[in-house]
């Protein structure tokens, strides 16, 4: 952060902003939930077009939480030691909860089924709220590229802690892929806002995953096609 | 795409095994503080449908306070962005300082984005939880139901440490963490400090580089650096906070500490530049401005002392940690800035705002004026002062805290009322006739005071007078004459009310008394009262804890407040 005056007012502006724009999609996408779950169509009733629109702006206003939430980590340099990380020993079934009852209506309301796979029982070691923004950004984007099944498995594997997000879509086009793959290669600086929209949830997810580190090792972000589905995979491994 | 025509299946709600003791959330009583109406309305609505009928709201810091009063809450949903007046920590300090809340109350600090303070570990009094918004419903139940269970796991261990029985709180630690794997590592942090609360750094040491062996902790290894400060390792521990720092940023409890290093090695000018830059990251703790503030008056930067000191008062407006330091060391600032005129009257305000809760008000206030007055070289008005102080310390037998104390004979003796000072640091020495440093300090003052035979003339006399005290009551001990020994030390206690090795003594004694000639509730009370006394003198003794521990284990069973067995 810069020592100047003018540098100080403008972060105090700008959280100030950002707070205000958080309440608002607060009570948006909190609003949008509770009319969906009003409106839910029971199986044998047509679905309304109105009720598709409204699951439809469930999905963008997340779309807007999720950068709103990936543009504030980055301003307060998440990756770095200013961010202020907070890694601390949780059992899976607590963080699979809170991304399940984020997701809970928007996966609903289109029509989608979300397949878990984990021992809740498990503990492991990390910053839930980074993790949980990740994961439901995952699956978020999975909403976009899905046929109707989404996957969140996680399991211990070799000492490290591995979370799939996977679809029974057509699979992440081969951009989104290259994407991913400059996104979380090793070398700093080798993401491209401009050319590529999906890049600042790809970059913020990379940044939190080499940002989880123990004995020498740092957690890892890959994207790939296959899985159980044979869909798009967005594959998180924490030391 | 065409989803929505795909069947609706709804995923599981929970993948948490349901425990027998699920917690009845619509019975609880809520509040609800934001000063967002749309989010109240969301909060409500959310725990509405969690079947909660009793809630109320708050819009400001303030209103939340009112009905704090009133009302005791199961469960507070507080916004730490509150607007003008007191932020969501502040209602938190408030209401916990002032008892509106109970144990068992669940706090939940709400904010936009992850804060700062949610990380520094440190802060006195935290809430269960922080929360990050948009909150949902899930969000909301899953991090209810954590904090309750924690609560329970905790509940015990708080009790004893609420009666200051570290032992037996580490005790109960012990237990839990065999059984307790979700809560290993709070267990441990816990028992750490139980540790370091009951004067053994040895054992706390053990348990944080237990801690380490499984995962790097920034708060274990600022633990270790901590033990290392305790034992006067002072470069190594300065090593090993940089260390914290240079992994976490934010982690601010790290740099009070490494100022404390650079103070210990006499380093007040990088001390004075750690505590600015902490104070910078975390701008709004009373106690670090106040603390800065101090240290730029010592080190004579009085822009710094005056911008941390004004800041300092204006943060601590709406917060119940605010004290008159920061009035009296602006009225210093204003008086070396020759406007003693400003200064007395920022005293003026002190005494106006400290009156009802401190009692020693009139007195510190005065010796500031003396201060001022002395500083700014009007020599008539700085003995007047004194004289005035004379006259405060012949109307009462109490005496203020060692350090006041200090600066008060200085003071006197620097405006020539010699006898007062003299008298004053007698009764220093009285109390703590065992503590080699402070004996120094005294003989420095009279050296300055140029009055070097004088100074060792007292403190040997003073000192012998305190030591036969003690020997005394101790030989009786000895010699098997309890009742006499108990009568002795009690009216050694009021001879020398401050004296610590006279007190542990003197509760020592009791104690031994109740273990051979049975148990006494009046006396178990009057060492209670004692050892109360002691800890407010110095906390984290290990003689404290083991005579807590002694004194409880005494308690008859009956009653079965002291010596609930464990579940």
């Amino acid at each position: 952060m810069d020592d100047t005056p003018n540098a100080h007012e403008l972060f105090l502006f700008l959280a100030s902003t950002a707070h205000d724009m958080k309440n608002s999609i607060s009570v948006l996408s909190g609003t949008l939930e509770r009319l969906l779950v009003a409106q839910s169509p029971d199986t044998s009733s047509k679905v309304e077009p109105a009720y598709t629109q409204m699951a439809h702006m469930l999905y963008q206003t997340k779309r807007l939480n999720d950068n709103l939430m990936q543009l504030l980590a980055l301003y307060k340099q998440v990756g770095k030691p200013e961010y202020p990380f907070d890694v601390q020993p949780l059992e899976l079934g607590q963080l699979v909860d809170q991304v399940v009852s984020m997701e809970r209506v928007l996966l609903q309301s289109r029509g989608i089924q979300l397949e878990l796979d984990c021992d809740p029982r498990l503990i492991w070691h990390f910053d839930e709220d980074l993790i949980v923004g990740v994961l439901s950004h995952a699956i978020n984007n999975a909403v976009h590229y899905t046929c109707n099944r989404v996957r969140l498995a996680i399991r211990e594997q070799d000492g490290w802690l591995e979370l799939r997000v996977e679809d029974n879509g057509p699979g992440y086009p081969p951009a989104l892929l290259k994407a991913g793959e400059i996104a979380t290669r090793e070398t700093a600086g080798g993401v491209n806002f401009l050319t590529n929209s999906a890049g600042l949830g790809l970059y913020f997810s990379s940044e939190v995953a080499k940002m989880h580190r123990h004995r020498g090792r740092h957690g890892t972000l890959r994207l790939e096609n296959g899985g159980k589905y044979g869909g798009g995979c967005f594959i998180l491994r924490l030391p | 795409m065409n989803a929505a025509a795909q069947p609706v299946v709804t995923p599981l709600l929970s993948v948490t095994p349901a425990t027998i003791d699920q917690v009845d959330w619509a019975d609880k009583h809520y509040l609800v503080v934001d000063d967002f109406v749309g989010v109240r309305q969301l909060l409500r609505e959310s725990l509405r449908s969690l079947g909660a009928k009793n809630i109320d709201q708050a819009s400001s810091g303030g209103e939340a306070m009112g009905l704090l009063a009133r009302i005791r809450y199961d469960v507070v949903l507080c916004d730490y962005n509150l607007g003008d007046g007191k932020n969501g920590q502040q209602v938190l300090e408030e209401a916990r300082v002032r008892n509106l809340v109970n144990p068992s109350t669940v706090w939940l600090m709400v904010s936009a984005e992850k804060s700062v303070e949610s990380v520094m570990g440190a802060a006195e009094h935290q809430p269960d939880a922080y929360l990050i918004k948009p909150i949902t419903e899930g969000v909301l139940l899953t991090r209810l139901n954590r904090v309750w269970h924690r609560k329970q796991v905790f509940r015990m261990i708080d009790q004893a440490c609420a009666e200051k029985d570290y032992l037996r709180a580490a005790r109960l630690c012990d237990e839990q963490i065999a059984i307790d794997k979700v809560h290993e590592l709070e267990l441990l942090r816990m028992k750490a400090k139980l540790m370091e609360k009951s004067g053994q750094p040895t054992r706390a040491r053990e348990v944080y580089e237990r801690v380490l062996e499984q995962r790097e902790y920034q708060w274990a290894r600022a633990g270790l650096a901590k033990i290392r400060l305790a034992n006067g390792e002072f470069e190594q521990a300065r090593q090993a906070f940089q260390g914290v720092i240079a992994e976490n940023r934010y982690y601010i409890d790290a740099y009070d500490q490494l100022a404390l290093s650079f103070q210990n090695m006499g380093k007040l000018e990088e001390a004075g530049a750690i505590l600015e830059r902490a104070a910078k990251l975390s701008p709004n703790s009373v106690t670090r401005q106040r603390n800065l503030g101090k240290l730029a008056l010592k080190l004579g930067n009085m822009a710094m002392a005056e911008k941390a000191f004004r800041k300092c008062i204006a943060i601590g407006e709406y917060s119940i940690m605010k004290t008159p330091d920061a009035y009296l060391g602006l009225a210093r600032v204003c008086g070396q800035k020759n406007d003693p005129k400003e200064a007395l009257r920022l005293l003026l305000v002190a005494q106006r705002e400290f009156a009802h809760d401190h009692p020693d008000i009139q007195l510190r206030t005065k010796i500031t004026e003396g201060l001022v007055y002395h500083e700014s070289g009007d020599y008539r008005r700085a003995r007047k002062a004194g004289d005035d102080l004379e006259a405060m310390l012949k109307a009462t037998l109490e005496r203020p805290d060692v350090p006041t104390c200090l600066e008060l004979a200085t003071l006197l003796f620097a405006v020539g009322v010699k006898e007062a000072a003299i008298e004053l640091l007698r009764y220093v020495i009285r109390n703590n006739h065992d503590n080699p440093l402070l004996l120094e300090e005294v003989q420095n003052i009279f050296d300055k005071a140029r009055m070097p035979e004088e100074g060792v003339a007292m403190i040997r006399a003073s000192k012998k007078e305190a030591a036969d005290l003690m020997n005394q009551g101790v030989l009786l001990w000895k010699t098997g004459k309890l009742g006499e020994a108990v009568a002795w030390m009690r009216d050694a206690r009021k001879a020398v009310p401050n004296n610590q090795r006279i007190l542990f003594n003197a509760a020592q004694i009791m104690v031994s008394c109740l273990q051979q000639q049975g148990y006494d509730a009046a006396l178990a009370s009057e060492a209670y009262e004692i050892l109360h006394h002691v800890d407010h003198l110095l906390p984290g003794q290990q003689r404290f804890a083991q005579l807590m521990e002694q004194l409880t284990q005494l308690q008859p069973a009956a009653d079965g407040a002291g010596m609930s067995a464990v579940a």
